[in-house]
């Protein structure tokens, strides 16, 4: 129960996020809502993680470059991000963040790449895909 | 509007990818590190992007107001949230619970026209359009995808 109250609260604030960003990006400007935003994220995340003792150096190691460099695409996210709320809405501009990704992420899993245990494509994920892209289309029409 | 388009599902498939990538850094250095570092690198590319194309206009912060700098923190409340949900319930159904919040607060929002948002009017079909995007995420989610063939288990990942 808890664990469903937990994920309910982390979509809310996700959506929360990116309409806050919008907002801010009207008052200073886009590039620099989401430096700041992610300056305070990061601090206070620096934070937590000296208080838990929560740092493995030696992992670093471990993880391919390209691996480490994800972060750096928040930049890009952000922007787009804001952008389409500010020229679809948030409802549109979340339920198509919400289909590339599972479309993406399937596709990555079924082919394997990036090392990911490969798992076959199956008919209720075509489904699944098809029912949100209708969704979309009565949405916007 | 088609660039709306576009950039929304530009920023899903980066998404996706940031993810599986994170995931992976996850492994070896624990999700705070993750955390810190994922945000870091984010300020530093946005900060980057931004002095590229505005210049020193990156920092001319007239309509600088003191909740901006603190709405930062919703992202460590967004990593505790998944986080906990994960542990409790496995991914497949935290993440599907999240979409689902996500797209209900998303029309909430719309609706209200909350925090400077261009009001847009609560409509049936919108709650439908919703809805339907719900089941297909469910679809996708919870339904079976077939068995992994004992060769693929064995040799893979």
């Amino acid at each position: 129960m808890r664990g469903i109250l937990f994920a309910f609260l982390g979509g809310a604030f996700i959506t929360l996020q990116g309409v806050a960003n919008a907002r801010i990006s009207q008052g200073i400007g886009t590039w620099q809502a989401a430096a700041l935003t992610q300056f305070t994220g990061f601090v206070a995340a620096l934070i937590v993680m000296l208080i838990l003792r929560d740092f493995k150096r030696q992992g670093f190691k471990k993880v391919k470059p390209l691996y480490l460099s994800a972060g750096a695409y928040a930049a890009v996210i952000i922007f787009s991000n804001v952008t389409a709320i500010q020229h679809i809405g948030v409802t549109l501009t979340v339920a198509l963040v919400i289909i590339a990704q599972l479309a993406l992420t399937f596709l990555m899993d079924h082919y394997g790449w990036f090392g990911l245990q490969k798992k076959r494509m199956g008919l209720p994920q075509f489904f699944g895909i098809a029912m949100m892209i209708a969704g979309v289309v009565i949405l916007k029409f | 509007m088609i660039s709306g388009l576009l950039l929304a599902l530009l920023a899903g498939s980066l998404v996706s990818l940031q993810n599986i990538f994170n995931n992976k850094v996850n492994i070896h250095v624990g999700s705070w590190t993750t955390t810190t570092l994922v945000l870091g690198l984010g300020f530093a590319a946005s900060f980057t992007l931004g002095l590229v194309f505005e210049g020193s206009a990156m920092f001319a912060l007239h309509h600088l107001k003191l909740w901006f700098c603190f709405s930062g923190l919703i992202g460590v409340g967004v990593v505790t949230c998944m986080v906990q949900g994960i542990n409790r319930l496995g991914p497949t159904f935290a993440v599907s619970i999240s979409m689902c919040a996500q797209l209900g607060f998303a029309l909430l929002f719309d609706s209200m026209g909350w925090l400077g948002l261009e009001k847009v009017d609560f409509t049936f079909k919108q709650l439908i359009g919703v809805l339907v995007v719900v089941c297909g995420i469910i679809v996708f989610k919870v339904g079976g995808r077939e068995k992994r063939t004992a060769n693929e288990q064995g040799l893979v990942g």
